[in-house]
């Protein structure tokens, strides 16, 4: 299937949180369930796990910075 | 009607009759009512051998439209399942009221509304939407304990064509009313199926689940449950693990509203062979933040449970409420209160094990002592307070702390919290205070919490279950 044609999904922040870390890159496979992104709210780490399988095409935060509800932070192009 | 020789044909699959039968023990299926004109036809059956009595549209006749007859055909497997006190399934697949019948549909409606009112709470009501389910057809199910949506059912008030006319939105029905929305944004669903026999095996497993408790056993085997949590105490994890630990291994399992609200888990499973209702924190999602959709649907699961006298199982690892504007106007303050309504109400065994934290309104919420618990258990490590160490001396010594040089300041905050968690965090705190009874290990846990459950009286709630 051509990239053009792909469902791209996005994985958007559930709450206001601060990126503790990324743990994918763009270009990378990634398959449901798996975790991409640690966040760090009520004092707790809490890992945002991909609700699709696909491959990264964009990653639109970056560790230390603080994010809002329903902010984009990773878009896949879903297999 | 031809005379030519009958044609072997395709049974039509929204007859009413064929759907009861996906449903009912093979041979169990007794009519109560005539197959005529009225769009809705009654039955009771046997669903592993339990008896329940079973209502469904009829597609097949003006779409599943309902006038007085079919409401007639609907109060009468009330009358049968009240009778025998046993679980009442509707079948929906329905436009709404018959048009043609004016008012007299209407009243229809209301009183079909009356009856499914009057027995909640008395009898458990499921409903199988597999079609659309429009104006009262959304509100029939709507007003039961459980609804199961199929792949094709679609649940709205009004249909895609009055949006359209009346707002100009164009919306198709799936997006309006189908399993998407009603699965993960409005919470109008609790089971969403991807195909139809899931939607089936559904309904049967909650109607085994509150028809046929079962008997609860004293001795059960162990499953060390503390490997199913994280190293680390600040790490999320997903609950859904630790609660299949909990429940028997081979445990019927459904749980409500897996989508809506995730960051609460309601599930239906069997613990030593009796039906339980497991309400968990889930720290996977939101932090396992309590918020005002959780609370809501945490309540209303309670509430379910403790009027079919089904013990509760509350597993809490809880950080708080959700803060926020957004959490404000949306009424957490309303919808939160509803949950410590509902704990305080109940009179059905109900458990508390914490396992690794509780703070602040959230611990309150999460059937604690003060609001009533049967019994609460805490895991070894399990924090209960007001707040995190860290951030209870940042409040109490704010002075302190902000005369103190930025190259200190974590190391002093450390030494204050350590302080602090030895007079007023921990655990043993909340055991000497009498909040907490009893510490567990991983490792006993399912035989205390079934003792719990054996020595508290098996009452059950005598009140309706509204829909919260």
């Amino acid at each position: 299937m051509a990239e053009a044609d792909q469902k791209i999904h996005t994985i958007r922040a559930e709450m206001v949180a601060n990126v503790l870390s990324v743990s994918v890159t763009i270009g990378e496979s990634v398959i449901i369930g798996q975790t991409v992104l640690l966040l760090d709210s009520m004092k707790m780490e809490i890992p945002v796990l991909s609700e699709v399988s696909g491959k990264v095409i964009e990653i639109a935060i970056t560790p230390g910075e603080i994010i809002q509800e329903g902010d984009p932070l990773i878009m896949i192009a879903e297999h | 009607m031809s005379e030519q020789p009958a044609q072997p044909v395709q049974p039509d699959q929204r007859d009413p009759q064929l759907r009861m039968e996906r449903l009912v023990d093979a041979g169990s299926l007794v009519a109560l009512t005539e197959r005529d004109t009225s769009g809705m036809f009654a039955a009771y059956g046997n669903i592993n051998g339990s008896r329940v009595s079973i209502f469904a549209t009829d597609a097949t006749i003006q779409g599943g439209a309902m006038g007085e007859a079919g409401a007639y055909v609907i109060l009468k497997a009330y009358e049968d399942a009240m009778a025998h006190k046993n679980p009442v399934i509707g079948i929906w697949h329905s436009g709404g009221a018959r048009l043609r019948e004016g008012v007299a549909s209407l009243h229809a409606f209301g009183l079909v509304f009356h009856a499914i009112t009057q027995a909640s709470g008395k009898i458990p009501q499921l409903s199988l939407v597999v079609g659309p389910a429009a104006g009262g057809g959304a509100y029939g199910p709507a007003l039961t304990d459980v609804i199961v949506l199929g792949p094709e059912g679609r649940i709205f008030v009004t249909g895609p064509d009055v949006v359209k006319s009346v707002t100009g939105e164009s919306v198709d029905m799936a997006r309006l009313g189908g399993p998407e929305p009603h699965g993960r944004r409005s919470g109008v669903v609790h089971v969403v199926a991807e195909t139809e026999d899931q939607a089936y095996e559904s309904i049967k497993t909650v109607a085994d689940l509150l028809g046929a408790q079962g008997v609860l056993a004293a001795k059960l085997p162990e499953v060390n449950l503390a490997g199913l949590l994280p190293e680390s105490s600040k790490r999320a994890y997903d609950v859904h693990p630790l609660i299949e630990g909990i429940l028997d291994a081979d445990s019927q399992l459904q749980e409500l509203h897996p989508k809506w609200a995730p960051n609460i888990v309601t599930t239906l499973g069997r613990f030593g062979g009796r039906t339980v209702g497991v309400v968990a924190n889930n720290p996977l999602r939101l932090g396992g933040c309590l918020d005002s959709s959780s609370a809501e649907k945490a309540a209303r699961f309670v509430r379910m449970c403790d009027s079919f006298g089904v013990p509760l199982l509350v597993i809490v690892d809880v950080p708080g409420y959700l803060p926020g504007v957004g959490q404000e106007w949306d009424g957490v303050v309303r919808r939160g209160a509803k949950l410590l309504h509902a704990f305080s109400e109940a009179v059905v065994p109900r458990v508390t094990l914490i396992t690794r934290k509780a703070y602040g309104g959230a611990y309150i919420a999460m059937n604690s002592r003060s609001l009533g618990a049967t019994k609460v258990f805490a895991w070894p490590g399990a924090e209960v307070a007001v707040m995190g160490a860290v951030a209870a001396i940042r409040v109490l010594h704010r002075r302190i702390l902000a005369d103190i040089p930025d190259d200190q300041r974590v190391a002093m905050e450390l030494e204050l919290a350590a302080e602090h968690e030895k007079i007023s965090g921990g655990v043993a705190r909340a055991i000497e205070i009498g909040v907490v009874d009893e510490i567990l290990e991983p490792t006993v846990t399912r035989t205390a919490l079934a003792q719990a459950i054996l020595q508290a009286p098996a009452n059950r709630g005598q009140h309706g279950n509204i829909p919260l």
